[in-house]
């Protein structure tokens, strides 16, 4: 039987959850509701008795002191109320773990096809809120806008007069019911035409340029008759799903592997780059390998591993989750960092995860404008931090640091930066951890969460552009009490030596994850039907390449898999295994006994061609691109606190203080600092083994708005303020790892469709030769990067027509240093009054693409530069003097420059300041402002005790660097301009007050 | 089972460093941190999943809560926090080794909860053990009125009153909290309960270790009389939200940097330990 359980707080008690949907419905739509009270609803489905389930309810559901609960409605005394819960086959997590607490307290086996259901029911009581067609316009608002994402929920409306108080919302089972006999298919090759046609309709997204070449191979005589043998003859469509997987940009990266023909439009100078990621990312860092012994492993695996002190090493790596958070904010953020969980996971033997990060790039969160993006950037916003949160927090790993950017750009498509650091020992058991391969005869174990019709197609949807007809079935739910239960058994298993293999199923899913692990041993035989099913009547092809989440495929010798298993029973994880690791150079998949697939693996490996892009730069002085005509400003003050209020520049504690960030006992250096820890710190520093003093510095940057006038510059900028950032608490030029991410919009020229694909393909170009530059320049060897391309979207506009919004050309960098001794850092924050305020590196005019000029709406032609031979002495100083203990505080001049970075020192310390402009270090500058907002790149504010003053100058001699000021018990940042005059003097409150202002109700 | 009486068993004399049983796994998640500080403190500890103490014969690894002078329940989010924060946590281990636990306790032996243990353990009813009841679900602990998750460190005032074994000798502590549900609930007279016995072990403060009354983000989640961690009547048995496992050294602190220029500038040198271990250090030298 199926019974339905409400559980609400006791109505003297205060609903918070109610309370923020009340809060919101107000903030965003201005619908103002006088209360709203949630009611838990818990549909069992399952064989239990009367008895049991009164049991489930008080001894399990119910907590006497809060709740009350019921198996009939509780639902009294409302206007509206409306019903939320999840779609058939969405993952629904609390569902998940009622059925485990019921099993448990009976323990019995719920059968196949049994389940719990959750699901919320909201009461809403409003004066406004009447019973007519326009309280339902209201309340449908906040369904549709606020409660419910249609792509993954199901809601109803109930007014005051329809409501059943008998029945209440009855009896909803979200059931998967497919009435549907696996089957395989096989598709006719004929022709070119025939397969693409077959591509198209199946959603496969074969590339027009590989068609031939895999009709070719399944039409070659010894592959026919090789594949008779076992019953096959054309290519099935496990076959060509496996193809089309692999062949995905998601997974194969054409795009960076792709031919580029360069050529500058005014210099008319052209040059064929073959291949971004050899010659940008691979050469470089095999070359900085060679010369850095601390780099560990990088380029093959899912992430990179660098050594962090004699017998432990650091793993990274950085991933994106763009289109499906796009359209469904909150599963696809927290899919997001789940996914990225596994890289390290699934590194060498595996490590253990001790960090995430996050990088959000979304439009504005007031957006009023008629552009119709699926989701509103601020409802899109809230949902990618709550994903983000629930995943890290969850997993038991600290997010201890982040950044977010607004842009009207990214309203077509947003980004979500998802970075995972991890742990290993140098040895498990005897053999080196980062080293990892399958060999004939071993098992492949599936391990983790079951398989269903979950993000099936995902790789090659993020292959696409948005659209509205985009499937939403890889719309997925992340669980990180599934994954953290694999993790911590993952880890037990590799230290006992049990691992020979492992990598995790992300995108492409099976398909991916056993087809290239079978790579290393050179074969692989897989029984389909031993796959772990949520509900019946999948198809192989979608068992095969399914994404559904939480799942690690992992290598077992024969003899290891009884104690592999125990320890899976010990931790309540799934493992299955579906077959093994053969060396005859197939992937033979078989179902029920009959072979569904076999293709030689070294198919992907020959033969394909390289995709080709045109790329053509104008430089932006030909763009016609200037500066403006911007005269100086009279009132410096209202500019200083406009700028501390702008989103891109003010306190986002909001956001922070909602991740756990010191999970683990190991955080040293937290994100906000100072004296009411509220300003952002440069970089973050965890001291990941308890034992050691040792630390690992992290920080990310990103500057996207430079790409408006070269994202060459873009990106070096990017990477210099990374630098910066781990310079400035304590990290070391030698030891300095790298993670590029890459977001892009589409650079494939297409008339109609993208008139400015080939200069997006020229900034591509550009931003990559940056990498090469400056990771040599700065000795960065690339421990880990993606890419992901299509950052556009087609959206609605007021008339219902539709407009093509392209992302800015985005990089973002994450850079890591080993820190020898953590009470060596420092942070930003003034931190004593009568201390020496220095800025280091010269000031220019370079204010294009600054938060300045966004200000007034200009972009601006001199954009910042990172003149190496000028910046690296002055590194190499600054590291020295904070490894002698010189400063008090050290902070990198980053986006808002001067003004607003001297601003957060002092707001830090709760200290003033008293600055002298015409003492800063700088070259061809004549005006406050630019002083003041210049973003000019390697630049520092440091405080330095008095008495350091002649050790700290000592260091410092022939470097620009300058005494501009010091640190002053009277709150307020006072400024000198040029002429010698005062021309700020704000108060730290109404510094903070500004700062602050922006997202205050949040 | 029968209300007990209240317990006041003569305290466990062992001759080596007490065995603290660090109770892991279903996705708790502070154990390592947990251990560590418990070692540091001076005990002997060992993080024990829930399923060695289940079913350890049948996954070859047995472990017996009887070996243990020390439980800790630690923090997480065991099975997501799902249906409340440590409620199927709580009736996993009610349903499954209720008795043990009860005896454990009887035996005088110590038990802390932090965190999801906090939670975990007053929906199991250990606390708040008015009159000696270690089965009765008295207090709760409520989504934050905040409406989020929240981390952020808050002083503490101890109630030096208050027979906790753990805070003895301890007046303020500074420690962080990392929770969604955090907030003290319970009737009055319950509350009123709680005071007159001494059980009230920690509450929010002020900088200058005021009682928050209340006010955000000093009280950071709305718990009632600003109540950070209760004991039960003998003080061996205690809860508390705030982290004492996130401040096993002194750069865990988010002032340190500052403090360090005061040190650095008189030439003294650098502490090393974190506040936090004294409450661990409390719980070894209770045996000795």
């Amino acid at each position: 039987m199926v019974a339905r359980l409400e559980i609400t707080l006791k109505p003297e008690l205060f609903d918070a959850e109610g309370e923020a949907v009340r809060r919101k419905a107000r903030d965003y739509f201005n619908i103002h509701l006088d209360q709203v009270r949630t009611i838990h609803v818990l549909t069992i489905d399952a064989k239990l008795s009367k008895d049991q389930l009164e049991s489930a309810r008080h001894r399990i559901f119910t907590n006497p002191v809060t709740h009350i609960s019921s198996f009939a409605p509780l639902a009294t005394d409302f206007d509206w109320a409306i019903w939320v819960g999840f779609r058939p086959g969405v993952r629904d997590n609390q569902g998940s773990t009622a059925v485990e607490a019921m099993e448990d307290l009976f323990k019995i086996r719920f059968q196949p096809g049994e389940a719990a259901y959750t699901s919320r029911l909201y009461l809403l009581r409003g004066q406004r809120l009447a019973g007519d067609k326009r309280g339902y316009r209201l309340v449908e608002r906040i369904a549709r806008e606020l409660l419910a994402n249609d792509l993954i929920q199901q809601w109803r409306i109930y007014s005051r007069e329809e409501w059943h108080a008998k029945e209440g919302i009855g009896i909803i089972v979200p059931k998967v019911r497919l009435a549907h006999e696996p089957s395989v298919a096989t598709l006719s090759i004929a022709s070119d035409e025939e397969l693409q046609n077959l591509s198209q309709e199946r959603n496969l997204a074969l590339h027009p340029n590989d068609i031939p070449v895999i009709r070719s191979y399944f039409l070659r005589p010894e592959v026919r008759a090789a594949r008779s043998k076992v019953g096959l003859a054309d290519p099935t469509d496990v076959e060509l799903e496996y193809i089309s997987q692999a062949r995905s940009d998601h997974c194969n990266h054409n795009t960076f592997r792709g031919k580029f023909f360069y050529r500058d439009l005014v210099t008319g100078e052209t040059e064929v780059v073959d291949n971004l990621f050899k010659t940008c990312i691979e050469s470089p860092t095999l070359e900085l390998k060679q010369r850095k012994g601390w780099v560990v492993s990088v380029l093959w695996d899912n992430a990179g591993v660098a050594r962090f002190d004699q017998d432990t090493y650091y793993v990274i790596t950085g991933e994106t989750h763009n289109s499906p958070s796009n359209m469904e904010a909150y599963g696809g953020a927290l899919t997001g960092i789940v996914g990225v969980y596994r890289d390290p996971m699934g590194t060498g033997k595996g490590s253990k995860l001790i960090a995430g990060t996050y990088g959000y790039c979304v439009g504005y969160r007031d957006y009023g404008g008629p552009l119709k993006p699926h989701l509103h950037p601020r409802r899109l916003l809230d949902g990618v931090i709550e994903g983000v949160r629930d995943g890290g927090n969850k997993s038991g790993i600290p997010t201890p640091y982040g950044q977010v950017f607004f842009d009207q750009g990214y309203m077509g498509k947003c980004l979500v930066f998802v970075t995972a650091l991890g742990l290993m020992p140098a040895t498990v058991a005897g053999t080196p951890c980062e080293e990892k391969t399958t060999t004939a005869g071993d098992l492949i174990v599936m391990c983790g969460g079951r398989v269903g019709k979950d993000g099936i197609h995902g790789v090659t949807a993020s292959s696409e552009i948005y659209s509205e007809h985009t499937p939403a079935g890889h719309v997925q739910i992340g669980d990180p009490y599934t994954q953290k239960k694999m993790h911590d058994f993952l880890l037990e298993a590799r230290d006992e030596g049990l691992i020979a293999f492992i990598t995790d199923n992300g995108g492409g899913g099976l398909s991916s994850s056993i087809g290239e692990s079978a790579r290393f041993s050179q074969g692989a035989l897989v029984e389909l039907d031993k796959v772990p099913l949520k509900y019946e009547g999948l198809d192989l092809w979608e068992i095969w390449v399914s994404e559904s989440q939480e799942r690690m495929t992992v290598a077992i010798r024969p003899e290891n898999l009884k104690r592999f298993m125990q320890l899976s029973r010990k931790h309540e994880v799934e493992s299955t295994v579906l077959g093994k690791y053969t060396d005859d150079g197939k992937l033979h998949i078989t179902y029920q006994g009959n072979t569904c697939a076999y293709v030689d693996l070294d198919l992907l490996e020959s033969g394909f061609p390289q995709w080709e892009f045109e790329a053509e730069w104008v430089p932006p002085e030909y763009r016609g691109l200037r500066e403006p005509v911007l005269g100086p400003p009279e009132d410096h003050r209202r500019i200083l606190l406009t700028m501390l209020s702008r989103p891109n520049i003010c306190s986002k504690e909001w956001i922070v203080r909602q991740y756990d960030h010191e999970v683990q006992g190991t955080s040293a250096i937290k994100h906000l600092v100072g004296l009411e820890r509220v300003v952002p710190n440069d970089a973050v520093v965890l001291r990941p083994r308890l034992d050691s003093l040792r630390g690992l510095a992290t920080a990310q940057a990103l500057n996207p708005t430079y790409s408006r006038i070269d994202a060459y510059h873009m990106a070096a900028c990017t990477i210099d303020e990374t630098v910066r950032r781990l310079l400035a608490v304590g990290g070391s030029l030698e030891h300095l790892g790298g993670v590029d991410n890459f977001c892009w919009p589409n650079i494939q020229y297409h008339p109609e469709s993208n008139p400015d694909g080939k200069l997006k393909a020229a900034q591509l170009v550009r931003a990559n030769w940056a990498l090469r530059d400056y990771c040599l320049g700065f000795g960065i060897p690339l421990l880990s990067g993606k890419d992901s391309m299509y950052v556009d979207g087609n959206l609605e506009g007021y008339f219902g027509e539709r407009h093509k919004v392209s992302g800015l050309e985005t990089l973002q960098f994450t850079g890591t240093s080993v820190i020898k001794d953590v009470q060596r850092c420092v942070t930003m924050d003034a931190k004593m009054e009568g201390d020496l305020l220095y800025a280091l590196g010269f000031t220019r005019n370079e204010l294009a693409g600054s938060e300045y000029y966004d200000l007034f709406g200009y972009t601006g032609l001199k954009v910042p530069q990172v003149r190496l031979e000028e910046v690296l002495p002055l590194y190499r100083a600054l590291e020295e003097a904070i490894g002698a203990e010189l400063f008090a505080s050290v902070h990198g001049i980053y986006r808002g420059g001067l003004g607003v970075h001297l601003a957060l020192v002092a707001m830090a310390g709760g200290l003033g300041l008293d600055v002298e402009l015409a003492r800063v270090p700088a070259e061809g500058v004549k005006r406050d402002d630019v002083l003041l907002y210049s973003e000019s790149a390697g630049r520092f504010i440091v405080t330095v005790a008095p008495e350091d003053r002649a050790r700290f100058e000592e260091k410092f001699k022939g470097l620009p660097y300058a005494c501009c000021g010091r640190v002053t018990k009277i709150k307020k940042l006072k400024i000198r301009g040029l002429s010698g005059k005062v021309i700020l003097n704000v108060g730290l409150q109404q510094l903070k007050t500004a700062w602050k202002k922006t997202f205050a109700n949040l | 089972m029968a209300k007990k009486k209240n317990i006041a068993a003569p305290i466990p004399r062992i001759r080596s460093s007490p065995k603290a049983l660090v109770l892991t796994g279903f996705g708790l998640n502070c154990d390592w941190e947990t251990a560590y500080a418990l070692e540091l403190a001076g005990a002997e500890a060992r993080r024990v999943h829930i399923n060695q103490l289940l079913m350890g014969e049948e996954i070859g690894e047995v472990a017996r809560l009887d070996d243990y002078q020390i439980f800790a329940f630690i923090g997480g989010f065991s099975w997501g926090d799902d249906h409340g924060a440590g409620v199927i946590f709580a009736s996993k281990l009610l349903y499954n080794m209720g008795e043990e636990i009860l005896s454990f306790i009887e035996k005088g032996n110590l038990v802390i909860g932090i965190c999801n243990g906090f939670q975990a353990m007053v929906n199991l009813g250990l606390l708040p053990g008015l009159d000696g009841d270690y089965r009765s679900r008295k207090v709760a602990l409520i989504g934050n009125d905040c409406g989020s998750f929240r981390d952020q460190w808050v002083h503490l005032k101890v109630e030096t009153s208050s027979p906790c074994v753990f805070t003895q000798g301890l007046e303020n502590l500074e420690l962080p909290v990392r929770h969604g549900e955090g907030k003290f609930y319970a009737e009055e007279r319950v509350i009123k309960n709680l005071e007159k016995n001494n059980q009230v072990v920690v509450r929010y403060a002020d900088s200058e270790g005021r009682a928050a009354n209340g006010s955000f983000p000093e009280n950071p989640n709305g718990s009632l009389k600003d109540i950070a961690g209760i004991c039960d009547s003998t003080g061996r048995v205690f809860g508390i939200m705030p982290h004492t496992e996130a401040f096993i050294h002194w750069t865990n602190h988010p002032d340190w940097t500052r403090q360090k220029e005061h040190y650095r500038r008189r030439r003294e040198p650098y502490p090393q330990e974190g506040y936090g271990i004294k409450i661990f250090r409390n719980a070894v030298e209770y045996f000795k």
